[in-house]
């Protein structure tokens, strides 16, 4: 792939804004979120060493939307080109995940397609990874592989930039004034941040080993007391869905205005108590546990059935969140000493 | 058609039908006709209210309207009981699969339905006797609370019982004034030997509680699981495999079902609750 090298970030970032609205990660003490960019603003914009907390399913299904109004339809407004800055690997694939959900041929939603379209990903290299980031379990790299139209390395005297697809190149052409060659040495230090930090992550996880598939593991769990037992611990605050990148569930609702019914589209969480329950009261999973083990059994197996995918990307935001202390990595440790025990048993009867 | 999978059909109700103390037929003509499939259901909006999933009762033969019967069982159908004529609604769908009929020709067809679950099973039955030849039988067996809470009285006692290639058997659980017939919950009136089990499929609707127990005396008899199909209401919302709600295990009811074997869903927990 092709790459250019910048010397600073802002006259980058600039252009950008030029362009179209950009947000770019701030630091908020001990995580990063999104604000807009301000090319005035005096501080520079701090190149995030590690995925933001807030996840980036906000920008293309945010957590209230109108998504109908009666009686006239409503079809989803031209939405204006945005682009975001400092998205890790484990956002890209988390991308990936809901364009699988939401662009699906027969049921495509509108409003994520739009936004979806318009988004402009400028990627970068993660180096500083948090003791809760478990991507390297789950196929991810602290490095952009695909789904970015640019990807940003910090390197000693700069920036590398590679440039992805149609949208990448036309930027980088359009600004070209900006940019200088990348050279072999740039590239190898890269690859050497890279490798670096590859080696961190494994490092930070390498007590998190499996048996089998992590697919194998949970489906093995039904009779499982592993989930009750973590639910004495969960205080079913939402945190979980709520930063998580992958998760989608939503809540459909219809509201009154002066001159129109609108019908309101918002983040929902299978967390809750009466998620699943009907107007007769019904509800297959009234206690906490089982709704535990559906969240871990949507994300590693019924939707890999599904898409061919995990519905986990290993950011670990969910385990920053956790107010009660409930650790996913945790439990599918526990799952997995479970899983070799009942093996043992197993073979000792084959005996 | 609007572009938007959100986007509700408007519809009016032009009629409504008391069928028992908590059940309302509604007689809804949409702006759009709305093709579907027997046992697929749609999202009916009272505007600015709220949204709930139904499967028509109407034969999707009738192409002009679509009859949607409504128990009382929370804020939405609550709401939705007040109405009046002429009220302004929306629908979205259909959604699902519906009931496999052509898999069920040249089979007797055992129909085992409870209180409002009939709403679905009058879809199926009124496409069921438009083609009656093509099955060997259709024998339903329905229950009720008592002789006030059946619906569709009028068809249910009259008509649809002298229709050829049909046979019929009612039951409720209390009798009062003039009932005759039989005294007992919806199993009590199952016998092994109404249909030829080897070439039968049941189709089951109703309660959570009756359908649980209905699946179980059909197994006993000997039917198969993959021979049994069941009606879900779980709480599809978005209709189009995304929210969440309905989920059962990795089906989405919304998209995977409403109908299903016994047999695809037997094996996760709680599918009655």
């Amino acid at each position: 792939m092709q790459t250019v090298f910048i010397s600073e970030l802002k006259p980058f970032l600039d252009a950008v804004a030029e362009d179209m609205d950009l947000y770019v990660p701030k630091n908020a003490g001990t995580h990063y979120v999104y604000n807009r960019y301000d090319p005035a603003a005096e501080a520079p914009v701090e190149f995030n060493n590690i995925r933001t907390c807030t996840p980036i399913k906000e920008f293309l299904f945010p957590l209230r939307e109108l998504a109908a109004v009666f009686p006239e339809p409503l079809e989803p407004k031209d939405i204006k080109p945005f682009a975001v800055f400092g998205l890790k690997d484990c956002d890209l694939r988390s991308i990936e995940i809901l364009d699988k959900v939401f662009t699906e041929e027969e049921f495509e939603d509108p409003f994520y397609t739009a936004r979806r379209e318009k988004m402009f990903i400028i990627s970068s290299d993660c180096s500083e990874p948090a003791e809760s980031c478990f991507c390297t379990i789950l196929d991810g790299r602290p490095f952009a592989q695909s789904g970015f139209d640019l990807n940003i390395s910090q390197v000693k005297d700069g920036f590398i930039i590679e440039v992805g697809p149609q949208k990448g190149k036309d930027f980088i052409e359009k600004h070209s004034q900006l940019f200088t060659e990348t050279g072999e040495a740039l590239l190898s230090e890269r690859e050497e941040n890279r490798a670096g930090t590859q080696k961190q992550l494994e490092q930070n996880n390498a007590e998190l080993k499996f048996d089998t598939s992590i697919k194998e593991i949970v489906e093995n769990s039904q009779d499982s007391e592993v989930f009750d037992f973590e639910a004495q611990n969960c205080i079913e605050c939402q945190a979980c869905t709520r930063v998580c990148p992958t998760c989608h569930c939503f809540y459909l609702y219809d509201t009154k205005r002066e001159d129109y019914f609108g019908k309101m589209k918002m983040w929902d969480s299978c967390m809750r108590l009466a998620y699943a329950e009907v107007a007769g009261g019904a509800n297959p999973r009234k206690v906490l546990g089982d709704r535990i083990k559906h969240r871990l059994m949507h994300k590693f197996s019924y939707f890999l059935d599904r898409y061919g995918i995990d519905m986990c990307v290993g950011c670990g935001r969910c385990v920053d969140a956790e107010a009660g202390g409930v650790d996913i990595r945790e439990i599918l440790k526990k799952l997995n000493e479970e899983l070799k025990g009942k093996d043992k048993t197993k073979a000792k009867v084959a005996k | 058609m609007s572009q938007n999978l959100y986007q509700p059909i408007n519809s009016e109700i032009v009629d409504i039908v008391d069928e028992s103390p908590t059940i309302k037929t509604f007689v809804v003509v949409p702006e759009e006709k709305i093709k579907f499939k027997t046992g697929q259901f749609v999202e009916l909006t009272l505007p600015g209210e709220g949204e709930a999933p139904f499967t028509p009762s109407s034969s999707p033969a009738d192409t002009e309207k679509m009859d949607i019967t409504i128990m009382k069982a929370g804020r939405v159908t609550g709401l939705l009981h007040e109405c009046k004529k002429g009220q302004k609604v929306g629908i979205r769908g259909p959604y699902g699969n519906g009931y496999p009929i052509d898999d069920f020709a040249g089979k007797e067809v055992y129909i085992v339905g409870g209180g409002v679950g009939l709403a679905p099973i009058r879809s199926l039955f009124l496409t069921l006797i438009d083609r009656i030849k093509d099955f060997k039988s259709v024998v339903c067996r329905y229950g009720a609370r008592t002789p006030d809470d059946f619906i569709y009285k009028k068809t249910l006692f009259g008509p649809w019982q002298k229709i050829d290639g049909v046979h019929m058997k009612l039951t409720v659980d209390e009798a009062n004034g003039e009932w005759k017939d039989n005294v007992g919950v919806v199993t009590t009136i199952l016998k092994r030997d109404d249909v030829n089990i080897a070439n039968a499929v049941a189709v089951v609707c109703g309660p959570p509680i009756m359908m649980k127990f209905a699946t179980l005396k059909l197994l006993e008899f000997g039917f198969g699981a993959e021979q049994i199909y069941i009606s879900m209401e779980k709480n599809m919302s978005c209709g189009v495999g995304k929210c969440g709600h309905c989920m059962i295990g990795k089906y989405y009811v919304c998209k995977d079902g409403p109908v299903f074997t016994y047999d695809q869903i037997k094996d996760y927990p709680n599918i009655w609750d």
